[in-house]
């Protein structure tokens, strides 16, 4: 009897699967034809208009010549990320009938190991949403990548600042990517346990330090008035030195700027904020098991009182917290020191076969009025200058965002150099995770002892690694 | 018979694994080699292959984090399969009693072994271990302190054990279904002689099941040293690297960021070359204690 | 030698021996139930107290033990079951799954029982070297093979291929070397007696092993068929690599897809949909929990 059952439930699965099959390609059937019938009058003007197409699109009138096509598009991100840009494309195909945009995005964990073999077999998507440090990565013979100057005809490139362009260069001088925004790290409080504990938010370093003692008697030792994981504190410490020394950790020439020994003086900083309990230790942190901390419950219910992150995703947080969301306030920059890097980038293949059309859906979801105003502040607080008016315009700037990266602007950020974000010192595995890891678990793998001498030495040889010392 | 027809007729068997070698060579030969190649290079995947060396194999044996991988994966190997085994041979033989509701028990001992390896309880675990979770609220309500298992290195490789454990399930199935097999006149036959049950247990039961605890040991100790997801979803290797089992090593290194394809390959060679060598002590201490009704064994 | 008849004394003894051995079993069973029911306890309770959790809201989740929720809530489910942005859901993400989990299942059945039959019944030349072969292969960890496979898949132009075809094409030429492994196990304990009978009467090999290996050792192919089935709808790492468009994302990757979205972290549907996607593999483990048994039993020290 069960065994009929069973045998039941696999057939009527493998009609099921034979059924869709018919369906899916009788759908794909419907959109050819649709789309036979427009080429013929499309492809009569490709023709002709291929050679004055320049002068028309510089207009940027809505009237711009394109071929029908297909093309392929990722990116990563969350929930509402996916489904802003998922409008925008939907909306891009509207606007210009005959190009079908194929979507694909993901989380971002293990999203980097798949796009990593795709550019292995040179399987990459027409338009792509990159990170940084892919062009060091991916793209280091400048190959892989569009160079995007050899589209400005269609992707206007006046939006942005040449300075901000600058940085996406690739080894050969293409710009390998558009950075979509800037952004750059301050605190947020959450004002509610500041006010338990009977303080402001902080103003200054000195402010928040005093704050740890305070929260530990008044609250509890379960109470912080800042939390920060291994990368947190990487980025941390390079603003506490660079407020010292006045220049970039990595400078523009790819040097390292500091001595072992200042590196070792940051690294006690650090220690010191654990010891002040001003930050918990990473055990405590890695105790709960939260892969970040819009994933903590001790964030959520307000433990943590801090945290230091780009202003481009205070988002999550807000709604983590849902209906306490109103208790995390903006900080202001309590160290010199700042710097800001590109958030993140979107670049066309180098391989497309159709580069005005992938650099038509990029100026589309970038400068466009329309796109621009789908696409939102889900990637940071747009560079595009047409993108930023709009949005501003529409109040679809995000007080908290505006407020955060106006705390960074404000600073006066240095230049930040991706070799910060190199491969062997970011990353799960990586440097800063282990060095940072052990320092504040004082032992190392094997359990002998951990100490800032061994912890500075490894940060320092990793760092001249990766960037020679002057 | 012609002579061709005869090699042909004597080898007639070889028809049905063409299909296997095919695969064989194509999906695992080419592969194999390919990564046996590899780690004698220092390839990596975007920067291409510059030089022919050992370093890969040497960094396996000396440098702390490699080092650490392969003794960690021991730890759980020994920790996992005896405790496993044992577990499971345990409830198998309390089930083979006149038990009422066996089909009860039996199923739910099972269900953590189907369920096991998807993604949803590795994500249960660490809903369970963490400082504010299942365990540490069950500790608190009788006034004591859980280990912190997710940030102690001490305890967080046997959290990652106890998931392993966990699913006993489908190795006592196996075991109950041998025990069923056991003739109850032999048991019998040992009361009348005043053979008690612990006596029973082991000089009947066990003696007749060991085929089944060969394949259970080997079956187990093979999934042991390759055991992946767990420590990848619920820990990632951490606290201090000591979840860091070799298999989420050789990822770290070809996947995680790095792409070195050389240094992986030579961790992944280690790892089966240790595996290799347990499982053919195994094999090779089979003649001593395991019998088998069937001697040839279809030969 | 006892006497025919027992003394008062002698019969006392035995009464009191026989009330003891009586106390002794009722003690045994109480124990062994004891331990069972405890053990029990301590394998599903996670589980209870997950199906529970889908029906809480976070705080609940992390301050109670208790898995029956206070406030029930169904937003879990309801989150659980909303589409990404109209292109995958749940649903579709478990019809993807089993798209390809169906042939891999049954593929992986066809070619395992042929190599198995061909290495435990026959002897021809290099079969020894090939089994040895094979068996080193269920040592080799699937992670040294990544690399190349993934480039070899390449050159066969199969990345993302609609039809799952680095997924399935393998299971087609046996190189899940656990089933071989476990059904050549199996063999070495069915007697050849049948088969040797059928080859007088005639019958070729192809016919012998369709006509009488395969209904006797048709409980271990049941077997090999669900813990294929169970392990090809939880494989992650295959699918994370050879499937890149989210309308064919099985629901592994879908679960993950879920748990990793940035808004906050709702467990009630990270949970929901966890247990919806295990769900059929729950149902089929019920449906055929006798038939793997049974398999299991033939491959007993029976034979």
């Amino acid at each position: 009897m069960k065994k009929k059952i069973l045998a039941a439930i696999l057939s009527t699965a493998m009609v099921a699967t034979l059924l869709t099959g018919c369906g899916g390609s009788a759908d794909a059937t419907a959109d050819t034809s649709a789309a036979d019938t427009e080429t013929e009058t499309a492809e009569a003007d490709t023709a002709a208009e291929t050679e004055t197409a320049e002068e028309t699109e510089a207009e940027a009138s809505g009237e711009v010549t394109y071929e029908e096509c297909t093309l392929t598009f990722d990116w990563w991100g969350g929930d509402s990320r996916h489904e802003a840009t998922q409008a925008a494309v939907d909306a891009f195909m509207t606007k210009y009938p005959g190009i079908t945009v194929e979507v694909n995005f993901g989380a971002w964990t293990d999203w980097e190991t798949a796009k990593a073999a795709e550019y292995l077999s040179g399987n990459n998507p027409d338009v792509q949403q990159t990170n940084f440090d892919w062009i060091g990565k991916y793209d280091a013979d400048g190959e892989t990548y569009l160079d995007l100057n050899t589209v400005s005809d269609v992707l206007d490139l006046t939006q942005y600042d040449q300075s901000t362009l600058d940085t996406a260069m690739d080894s050969k001088g293409g710009l390998a990517g558009i950075p979509v925004s800037i952004t750059g790290r301050t605190f947020y409080w959450n004002q509610a346990t500041f006010e338990q504990a009977g303080l402001s938010v902080p103003t200054t370093l000195d402010e928040l330090l005093a704050a740890g003692p305070v929260f530990q008697e008044k609250l509890g030792d379960n109470y912080y008035p800042l939390v920060v994981g291994e990368y947190d504190r990487a980025i941390l410490m390079a603003f506490y030195l660079q407020a010292q020394t006045g220049e970039p950790v990595i400078n523009e020439s790819g040097n390292f700027t500091l001595t072992e020994d200042q590196v070792k003086e940051g690294l006690a900083w650090i220690q010191s904020l654990e010891e002040a309990h001003v930050i918990p230790t990473i055990a405590y942190i890695d105790g709960e098991g939260a892969d970040s901390m819009d994933k903590s419950a001790r964030f959520i219910n307000g433990e943590y009182a801090g945290i230091f992150e780009w202003d481009s995703s205070p988002a999550k947080y807000l709604s983590a917290l849902g209906e306490n969301s109103g208790d995390l306030v903006v900080g202001n920059e309590i160290i010199d020191g700042v710097f800001k890097k590109v958030s993140l980038m979107f670049s066309i293949s180098a391989t497309t076969e159709h580069p005005k059309e992938a650099a038509l859906l990029l100026n589309y979801l970038l400068n466009d009025e329309e796109g621009a105003a789908i696409m939102s502040t889900e990637r940071g607080i747009p560079e595009s200058k047409s993108a930023y008016a709009v949005l501003e315009a529409a109040g679809a700037i995000g007080a908290m965002e505006a407020e955060a990266h106006a705390a960074v602007m404000d600073a006066d950020p240095m230049y930040w150099n991706p070799l910060f974000d190199d491969s062997s010192l970011k990353g799960d595995t990586a440097v800063y995770t282990t060095v940072f890891e052990q320092f504040s678990y004082g032992q190392d793998a094997s359990g002998a002892a951990y100490t800032i001498d061994d912890a500075a030495s490894d940060l320092y040889n990793a760092y001249i690694a990766v960037a020679p010392a002057e | 018979m012609s002579k061709t027809r005869k090699f042909l007729k004597a080898n007639r068997g070889f028809v049905y694994v063409i299909p296997w070698l095919v695969g064989f060579l194509v999906f695992k030969m080419y592969p194999f080699f390919t990564s046996l190649y590899y780690s004698f290079t220092d390839y990596n995947l975007f920067k291409g292959m510059s030089t022919y060396t050992l370093q890969n194999y040497i960094d396996v044996f000396t440098v702390a984090t490699e080092k650490n991988a392969l003794i960690t994966t021991f730890k759980y190997a020994f920790m996992t399969v005896p405790l496993k085994l044992v577990a499971a041979l345990f409830i198998a033989y309390i089930l083979n009693f006149k038990i009422k509701g066996v089909n009860f028990f039996r199923t739910a001992y099972y269900i953590p072994s189907i369920l096991g390896g998807s993604v949803a309880i590795a994500v249960l675990w660490k809903a369970l271990f963490n400082d504010t979770g299942l365990i540490q609220m069950a500790f608190s309500a009788i006034g004591l302190e859980a280990p912190h298992f997710m940030s102690d290195p001490k305890w967080a490789l046997f959290m990652i054990s106890l998931l392993r454990v966990w699913q006993f399930g489908s190795a006592m199935v196996i075991f109950l279904a041998a025990l069923k097999g056991i003739s109850e006149d032999l048991y019998e036959a040992a009361a009348l002689d005043g053979a008690g049950k612990w006596r029973q247990f082991f000089t009947i039961t066990v003696p007749l099941i060991t085929p089944v605890i060969f394949y259970n040991l080997v079956t187990q100790l093979v999934q042991a040293f390759q055991e992946f997801n767990g420590p990848y979803i619920i820990t990632k290797g951490g606290p201090l690297g000591s979840t860091t089992l070799m298999s989420l090593l050789v990822y770290n290194n070809a996947f995680g960021g790095t792409y070195n394809m050389g240094k992986a390959s030579a961790q992944a060679w280690v790892l089966f070359v240790v595996l290799m060598i347990f499982t053919a002590i195994a094999f090779w201490s089979q003649k001593h204690w395991v019998y088998y009704s069937d001697e040839e064994g279809g030969k | 030698m006892a006497a025919a008849t027992m003394t008062p004394e002698e019969a006392r003894i035995l009464a009191a021996k026989n009330k003891k051995i009586k106390r002794r079993n009722a003690v045994n069973l109480t124990l062994r139930y004891t331990v069972l029911i405890l053990v029990g306890i301590v394998m599903v309770y996670p589980l209870i107290w997950m199906v529970g959790a889908t029906f809480k809201d976070n705080s609940e989740i992390f301050t109670s033990i208790n898995p029956i929720p206070k406030n029930i809530t169904f937003t879990g489910y309801q989150d659980a079951v909303k589409s990404y942005g109209g292109n995958i859901n749940i649903w579709k993400a478990m019809f993807n799954t089993y798209s390809y989990v169906i042939p891999e299942v049954i593929l992986t059945v066809i070619s395992s029982t042929l190599a198995a039959y061909g290495f435990a019944r026959f002897k021809f030349i290099g079969r020894n070297v090939m089994f040895a072969l094979m068996m080193a292969m269920l040592f080799l960890p699937q992670v040294v093979l990544n690399v190349p496979q993934y480039l070899l898949f390449n050159k066969f132009g199969w990345i993302g291929s609609q039809y799952y075809l680095p997924l399935i094409v393998p299971t087609a030429f046996a190189t899940e070397t656990y089933f071989v492994f476990m059904l050549v196990q199996f063999l070495r304990n069915v007697p050849h007696e049948l088969e040797e009978a059928a080859e007088i009467d005639g019958c070729g090999s192809f016919q012998t092993l369709v006509r009488i290996v395969v209904p006797m050792i048709m409980p271990a192919i049941v077997s090999c068929a669900l813990f294929k089935f169970m392990w090809a709808s939880n494989d992650f790492m295959g699918p994370l690599l050879y499937v890149n468009t989210p309308a064919k994302y099985p629901a592994t990757i879908f679960v993950k897809l879920s748990m990793d979205s940035d808004s906050g972290f709702n467990w009630n549907r990270v949970l929901a949909t966890s247990l919806i996607s295990i769900m059929p593999n729950i149902l089929v483990f019920f449906l055929a929990q006798n038939q793997f048994v049974d398999g299991v039993s033939a491959g007993g020290v029976k034979g």
